[in-house]
């Protein structure tokens, strides 16, 4: 398998080894060695927890950044629908997209009918999956992960259907490459995302394949200058003046009324990776079957809460509520536009997600008993206070660890005075 | 006969809503921390979560003892309740003697011992009225990829 990419990097040289991410990262993939954290790769479900509570500022998202976008010729914005309730009540989807023709893009794809397209192939799949139930939805890629890593006996329940920005890079290239007469390898379809798990979903999708999409900006790195240039404009008449079609996606950005065909009392909204978490427990025991299908974002209040947004969440909430309800009733020609690309499209994962290899994987069952086994040995030993000095997010964590071969059990300071005298060093204020 | 390479029993405590999935929890975590495959491990979530449901509704007490081996995953489940007056009768879908304050609590459905035994590869009820009631249930390790 090819190695495993995370949309984040650690600089080392700004880490302080204060552990809040190690403390913080909901599948404890963060180890703290020498006073630097570092990351257990096939662990990581690029979250992002991580990335919000590091107090120096260690941890930053790897988005593209926009030059990167100069080799294409022909360059496409998909904008996550959480981009568009950023901007104060005053700021129509039309400024925005605007703004971000203006920023250089040469064209802003309004998808509302990719959107209406995957929500009819998840209801369809919906109504025909034999079970079990209930299926979850993938638009999140973090929920995707949490499931291969931690949930593997779920990886069946993630709805095979492509997610809605997927499905519009399709498109746009198809139709762009007709229209314009280009190459599609000569148009770039670049996200707008609201976090760094969408980029590497882009980078990297879990099901193996290569994403329609070319690449993903931040929300946060193209604010700015989105906001400078919609003050330029304001007043102006607009070329995108007729762009009411994309609110139709706001349903998308926040929890609650993603799909508004599916009865309520079989579909369960859920945000928070920690609500999730609980939910997913539930699942496992064999609860919550009467529910078909589980709409999860890790981050609280959805995607318009991202980690690489700008407006806090109950804000953007409220604008996404505005914008909505101001939104036309779905014309006849959008409808069979629907009808149309719906006969004809596939909106299938083109591979199946599979659950993550995991260290250990190799080892005969007799070794991982014993390994366990002597992990239980180890527990006895240790305080269980979870202190974390030794690197570990907790002393079960610091056990496995060292029956693993990873740690030294002596990482432990209650085991050990000479670890005190280290972590003093390492710790030490310039 | 299989080896024995791992042992572990738990109590359960009867009436205690409170406490109720505790166990599949931790045999979770204990079955997805040795990394068998995870139909298997689902499987016998499902079967232990429903044979603590039935120990609390019913039994003042009860112990659960999961017993690993090369190829197969064995739960033995023992309680001190009122046991089962007619066994077949109780493993139909459907068939239940909850009280309603249990149903209000979202169980009791009559599908717990047709659940356990659905997600069982072999399954097996002793019981005597007044005494209580013991259940074995195997999972095969191999079985379901």
């Amino acid at each position: 398998m090819a190695e495993l990419k995370h949309g984040f990097k650690i600089d080392v040289d700004k880490c302080d080894g204060r552990m809040n991410c190690m403390r913080a990262c909901p599948t404890h993939a963060i180890r703290v060695k020498d006073g630097k954290a570092r990351v257990i790769p096939e662990l990581c479900i690029d979250c992002g927890n991580c990335l919000q509570v590091c107090p120096t500022g260690a941890i930053t998202a790897t988005t593209l950044p926009f030059t990167a976008l100069d080799r294409f010729k022909f360059k496409i914005v998909v904008a996550s629908p959480a981009l568009f309730a950023q901007f104060g009540p005053n700021v129509s989807p039309a400024q925005i997209g605007g703004a971000l023709l203006d920023l250089g893009f040469d064209a802003v794809w309004e998808y509302a009918v990719d959107i209406e397209l995957i929500d009819r192939a998840i209801s369809d799949t919906i109504r025909t999956w034999p079970g079990p139930f209930p299926l979850i939805s993938n638009s999140c890629p973090v929920i995707v992960r949490l499931v291969q890593v931690a949930y593997p006996a779920m990886v069946e329940q993630l709805i095979s259907v492509e997610a809605p920005r997927e499905i519009a890079a399709r498109e746009l290239k198809r139709r762009y490459a007709r229209e314009k007469n280009l190459k599609p390898e000569e148009i770039a379809a670049v996200y707008i995302t609201p976090c760094q798990a969408k980029t590497i979903s882009i980078i990297q999708p879990a099901e193996g394949v290569t994403s329609y999409l070319d690449g993903a900006v931040a929300v946060k790195e193209i604010y700015n200058d989105l906001l400078f240039r919609i003050r330029q404009n304001a007043g102006r008449p607009h070329p995108t003046e007729d762009f009411y079609g994309i609110g139709e996606l706001f349903h998308w950005g926040s929890p609650e009324g993603e799909f508004p065909h599916l009865s309520p009392e079989h579909y369960l909204p859920l945000t928070g990776i920690q609500d999730v978490i609980k939910v997913f427990d539930d699942i496992e025991k064999g609860k919550l079957r009467n529910i078909e299908f589980l709409e999860c974002h890790a981050c609280p209040g959805g995607c318009i809460g991202g980690n690489l947004t700008v407006e806090n969440v109950y804000v953007a909430r409220s604008k996404s509520l505005h914008l909505s309800s101001a939104l036309p009733k779905p014309s006849a020609a959008f409808e069979r536009e629907v009808d149309r690309r719906y006969a004809e499209g596939d909106f299938f994962l083109r591979g199946p997600v599979r659950p993550r290899r995991l260290e250990g994987n190799g080892l005969d069952l007799r070794e991982r008993v014993a390994r366990k086994k002597r992990a239980d040995e180890l527990m006895r030993g240790l305080p269980g206070v979870n202190c974390g000095l030794c690197g570990a997010p907790s002393c079960r964590h610091h056990a496995e660890d060292v029956a693993a071969g990873r740690a030294e059990v002596e990482d432990c300071v209650f085991l050990s005075r000479d670890r005190i005298n280290e972590l003093r060093k390492i710790y030490r204020r310039a | 006969m299989a080896v024995e390479l791992l042992r572990e029993s738990y109590g359960i405590q009867g009436r205690n809503f409170d406490k109720a999935g505790e166990i599949s929890s931790e045999i979770k975590a204990l079955l997805s921390g040795l990394q068998l495959n995870p139909t298997s491990i689902r499987r016998t979530v499902i079967v232990v979560f429903e044979a603590e449901m039935n120990v609390v509704m019913y039994a003042q007490r009860g112990t659960l003892t999961l017993i690993l081996t090369d190829d197969e995953i064995a739960l033995e489940v023992r309680d001190e309740g009122p046991g089962i007056p007619d066994v077949d009768l109780a493993m139909q879908e459907g068939y239940s003697t909850a009280s309603d304050e249990m149903r209000e609590m979202g169980f009791g459905f009559g599908m717990g011992l047709p659940n356990m035994k659905k997600n069982s590869d072999e399954f097996r009820i002793d019981t005597e009225v007044g005494k209580g009631t013991s259940v074995l249930a195997t999972i095969r390790l191999n079985s379901h990829g």
